[in-house]
């Protein structure tokens, strides 16, 4: 793999060192299968005292990412160094000892405190579990936390309930706190809140980052507060990370096409100021059965297109994907015995004949014979029930680095990789950023020109 | 969200708050000694009950490796090596392993509750699993070298001797102690003066029956006066010392105050159970005086009639005494004449307020009896199986996997043989084969474990979904993420949401229990003679119900419906109440119903 950046600036000062962490989810179950890749292979730096933000839609697997540094999943390959040691392979005892160091800020206060405990026995409880010190001093320290995160003394023999969801997430940090971690994972804090009360927690996050001097990894989906938080920035899809790098920097000028289609959704102040919206095509891949090469290919609004179908309309394009995503749904699919021969007597199925389907997505463009011709041999043998074949003939002509089709093997790293991008310590994981090819940036506005015309 | 620091009102630990303010707490429990010597005697008998209950448990634990250690003696001597040396080798070895392992689970499971650790105080910085692992392996070493000193040494004798002792001690305390509601203290057997003035030997000189009646009402305003002095307690630490103003539970407490239903059973089942605690006081005679042992006890009374059984007026009547197993030949109910009915004196002055058995025996006597026996069963019972269906869910629900699938696959196996004939099966294989756990209660106590094995698959299945619904919530990971052991995760913040779920199914259940039980009884496989059962009542006077001795099965079949309804209402009111989402004296409430 190429994917090693272990080499990046001051990694002695990296408080948290992740190395290809995977997190797979259903692994050879009862009837073996494809596992759900959550986190695929992700290997990123967090420095001490700094706060680094994951952003990405929902299910791109970086709660799962979050889950997996503080060891309440299982992390199915890779490593993490915490201080240089890799906690993956740690005894219960270490662990347990360990876990003083990291604690987690959960998305949802109703769901966060037990409510059937006080207040003051929810925040003591890391306490009891690492036996610190005597009950007094335990309720001492659990009643001056109160105070610093903006409770009172007298709320520990308090109930949950009785609080607003602001203040219960107070109570959250709060417990976060009684073991003077440096680590933190904040697991999408302050989404849960009113817009009102979510200023307030993030103050008070800032304002104990700074007292403790503690680390944040903050997961978010409102890039606006993650811009505002965070220090760097890694941006997640499909279990990997696409882009990593200074938040200013990354916000200002992204590098990756998925940044651009993450950056473009973000609502402008100026509703008068023009900006071209990226709208991506389809939903994301399933991650039991992500796309080869690139995670982000099938969606990918910069996507490499082989050298000889340049000219191709951009609507043609994108049914092309579809095609393809057409194509693997019904690969995946189980054929019963019942459909088999449904299909052999030239009854209907639910797989339909991909002829039908071929024509109603390009009904409406021009398509040259060639590659009419090569659709209707990729309609053929999908109809013969071979969508092995077909995919490969599709992607022999028209896919390229992007899905893994490797043109040209004399060059040897057509494997993807992080780049280097911009002026500062900034990685993105897209193979325009090869020589070879143009920069993400300019493509994605001219494809969007040629589209929607000038 | 107010910011003001006000140290200064920290609040004080509960012993604290106590000693500030020592008063109230005091005088409650001044009251409640008071209520305690009223009936010290019978609460001492009812500890000592308890604690054969426990002896009996203890010792069919402790025999358990000589069972095995025999049958592995005898697999041995099968085998034929080294006839008549190898064998004793295989029995030791038998017993002892699985007196280690017996050990080592009683000390798992004390250990994982307790909040301490012994070893911290010797070596305070070993890492926490290993001293978990240290203290259980030095625990069952300290606990397996103790019982084989008890074994092989005299020092077994003279510890035996010391439980005999303090037994005993125990005992002569609560025959001497005073009991208010004794048979001493309020009398009701007693014969008329034969001069017509009144009875003699009863309370105050009161008719036995009027005696009677005043001493079922003391029993049942002795018992409220529990309830309310305890409801006061509860309020009195509310008010005076809890430091949080407010609980979940005081919620729970006013919905279901306001549960007319749920209160309908709760009135019903504090009767049933006051009923089963105070089965001697209630009965009019003692069980074994009039039913046992009829021929060993006798009973006084006065014989004014003449030969012709003509009454004689002038007062010239003699004092006889009868045994009672004589007497009872005259006071059969089986219609045709023969009968006493309610509230009525038979020949021989004896008062029986429900009327009389087809046997002779006293109706309330064996109701309140057969009360004990339900309420043993179903308590000894629907614990068991609550018990472990409530581990099994926390268990399955938080390991999930492996463990969930073989549960269902077992559970699924019990419940899909139908209940009664699974029962049936049971106790007649046991009964058969002449087990030791057949002895207690003439079949009561096994009917009992045959209960827990047939209803902990239900209870298991009706609390699963919850579970794992609880084990879902975000502060289960929270408890994780700063180690918690998963023991304590179950404990502290699962099972809180779960108790009230089991709570519930099992009252629902006890109706079953009894129902079934009863049924049973009636088949004549549950419970055999003497220990009284409602359904063997109600099998014995299944032919006199047309007649004038309707009242056998008709009493004891409206006292199960009546108890069995008592304990569906009480689970639906626990129900709402626990729960803040359901209505509250909506009509839904019975829907729900239906324990068998």
């Amino acid at each position: 793999m190429s994917q090693q950046i272990g080499t990046e600036r001051g990694s002695t000062d990296a408080l948290v060192q992740v190395r290809n962490l995977k997190t797979y989810y259903d692994e050879g179950g009862l009837f073996g299968g494809q596992p759900v890749r959550a986190v695929d292979g992700v290997t990123f730096n967090i420095q001490e005292g700094e706060t680094l933000g994951l952003v990405g839609e929902s299910g791109c697997g970086k709660s799962t990412l979050g889950r997996t540094l503080l060891q309440l999943e299982d992390a199915t390959g890779g490593e993490i160094l915490y201080d240089g040691e890799d906690i993956t392979s740690y005894e219960q005892d270490e662990l347990l000892s360990w876990r003083r160091n990291a604690q987690m800020v959960f998305q949802d206060p109703e769901s966060s405190l037990n409510e059937r405990m006080t207040v003051g026995e929810i925040v003591r409880e890391p306490l009891d579990v690492h036996e610190w010190k005597t009950d007094g001093e335990r309720r001492q320290r659990v009643q001056s936390l109160l105070e610093t995160v903006g409770l009172q003394r007298e709320h520990y023999y308090r109930y949950p309930h009785q609080f607003s969801g602001g203040q219960r997430q107070r109570i959250s940090i709060a417990r976060t706190l009684t073991l003077n971690p440096d680590f933190m994972v904040l697991d999408e804090p302050v989404s849960a809140l009113d817009v009102s009360v979510q200023a307030e927690i993030i103050n008070l996050l800032e304002e104990l980052q700074a007292e403790f001097g503690l680390t944040y990894l903050f997961i978010a989906h409102d890039l606006s507060v993650v811009r505002h938080i965070s220090d760097r920035v890694a941006v997640m899809y499909l279990g990997h990370i696409m882009e990593i790098g200074p938040t200013e920097e990354l916000f200002a000028d992204p590098s990756n096409p998925y940044t651009h289609a993450l950056l473009s959704a973000i609502p402008l102040p100026d509703p008068g100021q023009e900006r071209d919206r990226i709208t991506l095509q389809g939903t994301p891949p399933n991650p039991r059965y992500p796309p080869n090469g690139c995670p982000f290919s099938t969606r990918c609004p910069a996507r490499i297109r082989p050298s000889g179908y340049q000219d191709l309309d951009e609507g043609v394009w994108s049914q092309l994907n579809t095609v393809r995503e057409v194509l693997r749904e019904r690969q995946r699919a189980d054929r019963t015995i019942r459909e088999r021969i449904r299909g052999s007597l030239g009854w209907e199925t639910r797989f339909g004949d991909m002829n039908d389907t071929i024509t109603e997505l390009f009904g409406e463009f021009e398509v040259p014979a060639n590659v009419q011709e090569i659709l209707d041999e990729v309609a053929r043998r999908a109809n013969e029930n071979d969508e092995e074949a077909a995919l490969t003939l599709l992607n022999d002509e028209f896919g390229s680095v992007c899905d893994g089709v490797d043109e040209d093997p004399e060059q040897s790293d057509s494997e993807l990789q992080f780049y280097t991008v911009g002026s500062t310590d900034r990685k993105s994981y897209c193979h325009r950023h090869d020589s070879e090819y143009r920069e993400p940036g300019p493509v994605i506005e001219d494809r969007s020109i040629k589209e929607h015309g000038e | 969200m107010s910011e003001t620091v006000t140290p200064e009102s920290d609040v004080a630990p509960l012993r604290k708050r106590f000693l500030d303010n020592p008063r109230p707490a005091l005088l409650w429990l001044v009251g409640a000694l008071a209520l305690l010597v009223l009936e010290l005697g019978r609460i001492l008998g009812w500890v000592k009950a308890l604690g054969t209950g426990v002896k009996f448990a203890v010792m069919t634990t402790a025999a358990l490796p000589k069972w095995v250690g025999g049958n592995v003696e005898s697999a041995v001597a099968d085998t034929g090596v080294l006839p008549g040396r190898l064998e004793p080798v295989g029995e030791l070895l038998g017993s002892g392993v699985v007196t280690v392992l017996v050990f080592g689970f009683v000390v798992s499971v004390f250990l994982s509750l307790s909040e301490r650790r012994v070893t911290r105080l010797l070596r305070p910085n070993m890492p926490s699993y290993r001293r978990l692992t240290v203290e259980r392996a030095l625990l069952t070493g300290i606990l397996t070298v103790v019982s084989a000193l008890m074994v092989l040494t005299p020092i077994g004798g003279l510890v035996e001797s010391m439980i005999g002792f303090l037994t005993a001690v125990l005992d002569n305390i609560s025959n001497q102690a005073p009991t208010l509601t004794s048979r001493e203290i309020i009398p009701n057997q007693g014969y008329r003066s034969p001069d017509g003035s009144g009875w003699e030997g009863t309370f105050l000189g009161l008719s036995p029956g009027q005696s009677w009646g005043v001493r079922v009402a003391v029993v049942y305003a002795y018992a409220f006066g529990w309830l309310v002095w305890l409801w006061r307690g509860y309020n009195v630490f509310r008010e005076q010392y809890r430091a949080a103003d407010w609980t979940p539970r005081d919620d729970t407490l006013d919905r279901f105050s306001g549960h007319l239903w749920g209160l309908f059973g709760l009135v019903v089942v504090f009767s049933f159970v006051v009923l089963a605690l105070w089965a001697p006081a209630i009965s009019t005679v003692p069980l074994e005086e009039r039913s046992n042992e009829p021929y060993r006890f006798e009973h006084q009374f006065l014989d004014d009639e003449d030969i012709e059984g003509n009454p004689l007026t002038d007062g010239s009547g003699d004092l006889e005494t009868v045994r009672h197993g004589q007497a009872n030949l005259y006071s059969v109910s089986k219609g045709k004449g023969q009968n006493v009915g309610l509230f009525s004196y038979d020949d021989f002055d004896r008062f029986s307020p429900l009327g009389t058995t087809p046997s002779g025996g006293d109706m309330m006597t064996q109701l309140a009896h057969g009360a004990r026996t339900s309420l043993i069963i179903a308590l000894t019972g629907l614990g068991l199986a609550t018990l472990i269906a409530l581990v099994m869910a926390l268990l399955t629900a938080y390991y999930k996997g492996l463990v969930d699938l073989l549960t269902v696959v077992t559970s699924d196996t019990i419940v899909s043989i139908p209940l009664f004939l699974l029962v049936m099966m049971l106790s007649v294989i046991f009964s058969g084969s002449d087990h030791p756990l057949v002895t207690p209660l003439d079949g009561g106590l096994l009917l009992a474990m045959v209960f827990a094995f047939a209803f902990w698959p239900g209870l298991w299945r009706a609390i699963r979904g919850p579970t794992l619904q609880i084990a879902e919530e975000d502060w289960i990971d929270a408890a994780k993420s700063y180690g918690q052991t998963p023991s304590k995760i179950m404990r502290k913040h699962m099972a809180p949401y779960v108790v009230s779920y089991t709570m519930i199914y099992a009252s629902l259940l006890v109706g079953s229990t009894i129902i079934v039980t009863a049924a049973l009884s009636f088949l004549g496989l549950g419970i055999s003679e003497p220990t009284p059962e409602w359904g063997r009542l109600i099998s014995s006077g299944q032919d006199y119900i047309t007649t004038d001795s309707w009242h056998v099965s008709t009493v004891s079949g409206i006292m199960i419906v009546f108890v069995v309804t008592g304990f569906n209402a009480l689970g639906d009111g626990i129900r709402d109440a626990i729960d803040p989402e359901s209505d509250i004296g909506d009509g839904d409430a019975a829907a729900a119903g239906g324990g068998g």
